[in-house]
């Protein structure tokens, strides 16, 4: 692994401001992204898991510029990318690309496969006209689909044929780098494979860095090399993907790991999981300290006052916890 | 018990009784080109006690078996042929008044959408007494105190109090606990799962699947649990129903089922979930094409198209499901996994 | 566990079918919609070509062949002047179509641009619209046209005569031209909301839609976004709109002649025929019964041909 990393987030914040009540009486925020730091390195799949509303989806858009960060800094090539302006931002567009989670909606239904392949490589200058049709058969090459899709529209494609199709338009921009934004998560289990392999494929053939954002954790053990643990706007840790399953720290993790079922009947009937009590807070008023604490089987006096500090509590294994920090040296 | 084949494991709380028997059910779907079926001469059973986990991916009919029986669906889809019977009756040849009987009274169910699922301008205590009230012809006053302790049994944490709550005051968790309770509320023979935990987050969704397991263990009904996840509910049942393109192709005691499963498409699927032990980067095995869409199945063996192991006898003839030699209770409708395991 | 090895068989597809084509394809099984568009056909056929194959001019008078019933010579008979019904019936459509597209394609025009921006670019610019687009609905309809009318047809006419006699160039002549554009002027006006306000919550709808934050994401700009991805998804309804919208015009051009405040005599018009008819309906049913009829066989025809493309561009349930 390099150690120049490929991206680095710097105290990511985003929030978001809500009116609530029947008039819009009253203004809220959503804490839907607190003080997150990490890097990403070229070449890896870092992985971000969570529950719903813990942030991770907020962090690929919020990295993206899809969305406008409230603080905080993203650093590609030099640049902090979240105060670009839409114009200044279009360069660093074409290397940095998204795949969505439904692949029913993210394709204009009014445009050919083609069409939707080929816009993004006419609109960067990335072929000629008459490059274009050979380009576009490439690219579907690459996903697995025959060059004859091209003629065709999204609603005649099943949920996986068009996630490929989202796939090959991501690629149309010869990106860097690509977010994942529970990009299987809304297929069936025999497809999901195929699309997990497709990545894995065009990961190793195009140099590509993935960040994966899934709550599948089975599939993200599957592809990662990091995986980052969310929860409520914050992360909670983040290792290698041995680390996170071997030797997972946070009382979270702990919690989350052990809710993931396994294919195995006997182990399943015999296993003693450790429940969580009660929901995931409101991010609209998230809980003081550390956000974990009205859930957390180890919850201490001060984790109801105080924000656990990020720390690399082991080499490479960052965590944010006051029970894990407090035997640490300084 | 008409089957000749008809050994049962003999797991714990079971009696060997049929409570749910559905044979040969047909259902089509009315679309512009002319009926298309999309569950085919389904058979499948439940015994007393039983917990019945039925998967398969979108489309596969597994959720529109269960409903459809129930006359749950819209006119569009009909049952067109084959008969369910419950507890010795045929739900086919009932009244739609009898039904409404059978179904929230002898039947309970839980769907997917919490949310959606709950009517957003009703209290839940009100929405959990109404059945009490229909089926077990509660007083208000009762129902109302039995609400109070179904929501309890539901684990709700201050469950008198959450009586007067609206569906959008609760969580997608507790949401489907009230579901649950709703479910539960007449205390049903047979408890139908449709995808519950599928909305929900992982650690709610372990939270649900114990609840179910408990209140199965404590009140002692059948259940049928839909979902397309295997793994999350090998610890949960006892016997499998893998379906796809609206048959039943493999049958099977969970355990033999994770241990030998015979039909490639179970193997296929079982072979696409991640392992622990898989190294990074190493491929999965995943099914080649797409399920086939309702209207357009092959003829023969509806898996043949996408079977590694076709052979020219599968786009002939249809497999039936056939008891294997050394296990009557592990049935499979593949013409190869039979001819090999025969020869075996 | 025996792991088979999968293959992966190609799946074979029918050939392509673009979502307008399967539109036209529902289109086509709806009876109603079809009967709808044969008749717009046809009256669209005799707006434009009709004037110049009617036995008759609708201007020519015979008073020798005066309220003759229907006949061979004269299908729909003849009028107190003698003028051929049919021609005129004829030359009404020609009215009919004229206004109705006029006015339809200037409402359309200024409520697609206006719901386009307000619902695309939002806050101050979408309060204004929205507010303009209230105020001008809380107008009475009537009352606005009869006002245009009386305040500003006479000094027109007044301008265009004088101008006449002081240049004698023959445009000023015809003050028909008055009446058409104080027609299209005073409807366009009333008709344009209801488009804005389709066309706002259109956008509003796709602009949330994931494809709109994949095209963003590809880094492409406003501009090609509202123009490939906005527009076209937006154009559905609108067909349908400005179809029902097209038939409303007709009858209410219809209605503004028949009270005077429309096309006016001798110009033809089924409004002003209806009008006239109506005095002596007890005695020639016919004058009365011919434009009518029409009328409301266009008025039929558009709301079925609405009804189908409705049901043919937003198909429910089919995927």
């Amino acid at each position: 692994m390099a150690a120049q990393p490929l991206m680095r987030i710097e105290n990511l914040v985003k929030h978001f401001h809500v009116r609530l009540g029947a008039f819009g009486e009253r203004a809220a925020t959503v804490h839907a992204l607190d003080d997150v730091n990490f890097d990403i390195f070229e070449g890896e799949t870092l992985s971000l898991v969570g529950e719903s509303g813990c942030g991770k989806s907020t962090t690929g858009f919020t990295l993206l510029n899809l969305h406008r960060a409230t603080e905080g800094k993203v650093i590609y090539q030099g640049k902090n990318i979240v105060e670009l302006d839409e114009k200044a931002m279009r360069p660093y567009r074409r290397q940095l690309q998204i795949v969505f989670q439904d692949p029913y909606s993210t394709l204009n239904p009014r445009m050919t496969i083609g069409e939707a392949v080929g816009e993004p490589i006419l609109f960067h200058k990335l072929a000629t006209k008459a490059e274009l049709k050979d380009r576009i058969a490439t690219l579907l090459a690459d996903v697995g689909l025959p060059p004859r899709f091209a003629s065709r529209y999204p609603h005649e494609l099943s949920g996986g044929q068009r996630q490929r199709v989202a796939i090959a338009r991501a690629l149309a921009c010869q990106p860097k780098f690509i977010v994942c934004d529970e990009a299987i998560s809304a297929l069936d289990v025999s497809v999901q494979a195929q699309i997990i392999n497709l990545l894995l494929d065009l990961q190793q053939k195009y140099g590509l860095t993935y960040l994966f954002i899934a709550h599948d954790l089975a599939v993200v053990r599957h592809i990662s090399d990091r995986v980052g643990v969310m929860y409520l706007g914050r992360l909670a840790e983040l290792a290698t993907r041995e680390e996170l399953f071997e030797h997972p720290l946070h009382p979270y993790t702990k919690a989350l790991l052990s809710a993931v079922p396994e294919a195995d009947p006997v182990h399943e009937r015999s296993r003693k999981r450790q429940i969580l009590q009660g929901d995931v807070p409101s991010p609209l008023s998230p809980p003081s300290g550390c956000r974990f604490h009205t859930r957390c089987p180890i919850a201490m006096d001060i984790c109801g006052k105080v924000v656990p500090e990020w720390r690399e509590a082991r080499p490479g294994h960052m965590v944010a916890c006051h029970a894990v920090t407090e035997g640490l040296p300084g | 018990m008409m089957m000749a084949n008809d050994i049962r494991p003999e797991p714990s709380a079971k009696t060997g009784e049929r409570l749910l028997d559905v044979k040969g059910l047909t259902i089509e779907i009315e679309t512009r080109n002319g009926p298309a079926t999309i569950v085919d001469g389904i058979d499948l059973h439940v015994d007393k006690g039983e917990t019945l986990g039925i998967v398969g991916e979108s489309g596969c009919g597994k959720s529109l078996t269960m409903l459809s029986m129930m006359r749950l669906l819209p006119n569009k889809i009909k049952v067109t042929k084959g008969e369910a019977n419950f507890a010795g009756r045929d739900l086919q040849k009932m009244s739609n008044s009898e039904l409404r009987k059978v179904r929230g009274g002898e039947v309970g169910f839980i769907f997917q959408d919490p949310m959606t699922s709950l009517n957003p301008v009703m209290r839940i205590g009100q929405q959990l007494a109404e059945p009490l009230i229909y089926h077990r012809g509660m007083s208000k006053a009762e129902a109302r105190k039995r609400a109070g302790e179904l929501l309890k049994l539901v684990g709700i944490p201050g469950a008198e109090d959450r009586l007067d709550a609206y569906p959008h005051e609760l969580s997608g968790g507790m949401r489907q606990r009230v579901m649950i309770a709703i479910g539960l509320a007449c205390n049903p023979q047979l408890l139908i799962a449709d995808e519950p935990t599928t909305a929900l987050d992982v650690t709610i969704q372990a939270q649900i699947v114990d609840l179910v397991k408990d209140l199965r263990d404590k009140l002692g009904m059948s259940v049928v649990w839909i979902t397309h996840d295997l793994a999350l509910i090998a610890g949960l049942v006892d016997r499998i129903n893998v379906l796809y393109a609206g048959t039943v192709v493999e049958d099977a005691p969970v355990d033999a089922l994770f241990a030998n499963p015979s039909h490639p498409y179970t193997q296929g699927l079982l072979a696409s979930i991640p392992k622990l032990s898989d190294e990074r980067s190493a491929r999965l095995s995943s099914i080649g094409g797409t399920p086939p869409e309702p209207g357009r199945r092959p003829k023969g063996c509806p898996f043949a198209p996408r079977c590694p192991l076709v052979e020219a006898i599968c786009h002939e003839r249809v497999p039936t499901l056939e008891g294997l030699n050394h296990d009557g209770a592990h049935r499979v409708a593949c013409f190869v996994a039979q001819r090999k395991l025969e020869a075996a | 566990m025996s792991v088979v090895p999968m293959t992966t068989t190609p799946i074979e597809i029918e050939p392509p079918v673009s979502l307008w084509r399967d539109a036209w394809h529902r289109l086509r099984r709806n009876r109603l919609a079809v009967f709808g568009l044969i008749v717009v056909v046809i009256l669209a056929f005799a707006a434009i070509f009709g004037p110049y194959l009617t036995p008759y001019d609708f201007l020519s008078q015979d008073l020798n062949s005066r309220n003759m019933a229907p006949s061979l010579s004269h299908l729909f008979g003849t009028d107190d002047l003698g003028r051929d019904v049919f021609s005129r019936v004829v030359y009404g459509t020609r009215t009919a179509f004229l206004v109705a597209i006029v006015v339809t394609f200037i409402a359309v025009l200024i409520g697609v641009t206006l719901g386009a921006l307000a619902g695309f670019f939002g806050g101050w610019l979408d309060r204004i619209v929205m507010w303009l687009t209230d105020m001008t609905m809380s107008i009475p309809n009537l009352l606005l046209v009869v006002v245009i009318n009386a305040s500003l047809k006479s000094p027109i006419t007044s301008w265009m005569e004088s101008r006449y006699l002081a240049t004698l160039n023959p445009v000023y002549r015809e003050t028909i031209w008055v009446d058409f554009l104080l027609v299209f002027g005073s409807m366009a006006l009333i008709s344009w909301p209801p488009y804005a306000r389709l066309v706002r919550a259109q956008v509003l709808s796709i602009r949330s839609r994931p494809y709109i934050t994949a095209a963003q994401a590809l880094g492409l700009t406003n501009r090609i976004i509202l123009m490939r991805y906005v527009v076209p998804n937006a154009l559905g309804p609108l067909i349908v709109a400005v179809s029902a919208g097209l038939g409303t015009a007709m009858v209410l051009e219809s209605a503004f002649s028949f009270l005077g405040v429309g096309v006016n005599p001798p110009t033809p018009s089924w409004g002003n025929m209806i009008s006239d008819g109506l005095r002596v309906w007890q005695h020639y049913p016919h004058l009365l019964a011919a434009p009518a009829a029409v009328l409301g066989l266009a008025s039929v025809a558009f709301s079925f041909l609405g009804d189908g493309l409705n049901d043919a561009l937003n198909p429910r349930g089919a995927k």
